[in-house]
């Protein structure tokens, strides 16, 4: 992995400038935020070199790319600095060629920024969920409102199915639909609603949307928190169908090697973001 | 005016469909988010038509616009509904013609985003200050709303131009400024005092015809705050 390097501590020398045709991501190996940027650089085939940075001890010098030392940060060989992870997976998107991971249509592009707002609970419940059960404290509260957050993508995803397909059908036909969706649903449980032409967030093809999310579902198994899905169907689907995906594959992390980190960090050892690197 | 009819209320019939060439937006008149988009509407000179929510007993139907009830939303002729302030202005400058108010430039696009985070905290500081007007100390949250503002006059001072993009007015300008119009009227300008290029940057906006068109009567505001 592009990533596998060790990270920069307090003391450190700063990187040089980033040399042209690349673009350089200020990362953690671990980190969510960044995970996006780094699926996104994967996805759209870009060139970059990866800055970890040890986030217990932070280098001096970082906080020139950065006024809180937060990351990810894209620099491009401009000394252009990009930050917020959103912002900057947007940046690259625009700015390289190839494949685009926004929908050209600008109603879809919003559409996806919509369905954004409807995620932003999410990393801070799964966070403290991680923290609590770490901690040995209580956390059925945390994962209750983490299921209905879930519950809300759910139901998103649901109707999106469904008016996906109406767009398709006469009112007569699309009346018909719905009654027999309803029967299904009933009768069959589900499961059964998984005609899913729209599979991704974003529609047939994996998107933008999609890889903004990942990096949660992602932790959720290594984090404990994985039955936190046992009531969305449709959810678990479309994490089957993003362990698929060849950019989502090339930076799974390993199991153990989060776990090594994890037990690392909540011993307070600055030396667990560099957890199972080769010396 | 931003929509002088009536707001709707609970009870009321919902509005047909919108009809071809106009786009409509569900607002507020005294919204600062709401005003965010009429004001990319002004500025682009969008055909539209406004209807007002009445947000303390909303229309059962609305929450059909808007799952989370909340104004602004942009529904067009083929009944496509856009919610979120920010969307709906970068959905609008997307779709129509005419000047950009978003850089094509994909760094500069991404540095207005950047000053926008910076923002961020802005709106609550500013509607909690107007709720506790002639009540409790405000002391400690107008330092907070200070030092914010205080960042942002930073990036006028690195930027070196009057306006948050460039030296002329662009998207980020209309995000901010509904709560910069607040604050004057309500006498909260104390905060800008120690902002000179921000001071220099409000009296510039008062000058856009679509900001000026927009303004809101101060009598007006501070009845409905009121209430």
């Amino acid at each position: 992995m592009e990533d596998a390097t060790r990270s920069f501590g307090k003391g450190s020398l700063p990187p040089g400038p980033v040399p042209d045709g690349l673009i350089r991501v200020y990362s953690m190996r671990f980190c969510p935020y960044a995970h996006r940027t780094r699926l996104v650089l994967r996805a759209k085939g870009i060139r970059h070199e990866v800055v970890n940075i040890n986030l217990r001890n932070k280098p001096e010098w970082y906080y020139t790319k950065h006024p809180f030392g937060q990351i990810p940060v894209l620099e491009n060989s401009k000394c252009q600095l990009i930050y917020e992870s959103v912002i900057a997976c947007e940046y690259l998107d625009d700015a390289y060629p190839g494949r685009k991971l926004y929908p050209y249509d600008p109603y879809e592009r919003a559409r996806q920024k919509m369905l954004l707002e409807l995620f932003y609970k999410v990393p801070h419940l799964t966070k403290e969920c991680l923290v609590a059960l770490r901690c040995g404290r209580e956390c059925a509260d945390l994962k209750l409102a983490l299921r209905q957050e879930f519950c809300n993508l759910e139901e998103e995803r649901q109707e999106s199915v469904s008016a996906h397909q109406r767009s398709f059908l006469s009112p007569l036909a699309q009346e018909t639909q719905i009654k027999l969706k309803a029967y299904l649903r009933n009768s069959a449980g589900p499961e059964i609603l998984g005609y899913q032409n729209t599979i991704f967030f974003g529609g047939d093809c994996i998107s933008m949307i999609d890889y903004l999310f990942w990096p949660w579902f992602e932790r959720l198994d290594v984090y404990g928190i994985a039955d936190c899905l046992n009531h969305t169907p449709a959810l678990r689907l479309w994490t089957a169908a993003m362990k698929q995906d060849p950019t989502v594959c090339a930076l799974l992390i390993d199991k153990n090697i989060f776990l090594g980190f994890l037990n690392l960090y909540f011993q307070n050892n600055p030396d667990a973001f560099d957890y199972g690197l080769a010396c | 005016m931003s929509g002088s009819a009536r707001s709707l209320a609970k009870g009321s019939a919902p509005p047909g469909p919108v009809p071809e060439g106009l786009i409509r937006v569900y607002s507020m008149r005294f919204c600062p988010y709401a005003q965010r988009t009429l004001l990319v509407l002004k500025a682009k000179g969008i055909r539209h038509e406004i209807i007002n929510i009445n947000l303390k007993s909303k229309p059962e139907w609305f929450f059909k616009k808007n799952p989370f009830g909340l104004v602004p939303v942009l529904e067009n002729s083929q009944g496509q509904l856009i919610y979120e302030s920010a969307i709906t202005c970068e959905y609008l400058d997307d779709v129509y013609p005419g000047k950009k108010l978003l850089p094509d430039d994909p760094y500069e696009k991404a540095r207005q985003k950047i000053v926008f985070e910076l923002f961020s905290k802005v709106p609550s500081l500013v509607t909690s200050l107007l709720r506790k007007q002639n009540e409790e100390d405000c002391s400690g949250q107008k330092e907070e709303l200070r030092k914010e503002i205080s960042e942002l006059e930073e990036v006028l001072t690195n930027k070196k131009t009057t306006f948050f993009g460039g030296n002329s007015l662009s998207m980020i300008d209309y995000l901010i400024w509904p709560w910069f119009e607040r604050m004057e009227i309500l006498e909260l300008n104390d905060c800008v005092d120690h902002t000179p290029k921000l001071k220099l940057w409000m009296a510039a906006m008062r000058k856009d015809p679509a900001v000026s068109a927009l303004l809101m009567e101060p009598k007006a505001l501070r009845g409905f705050l009121n209430l």
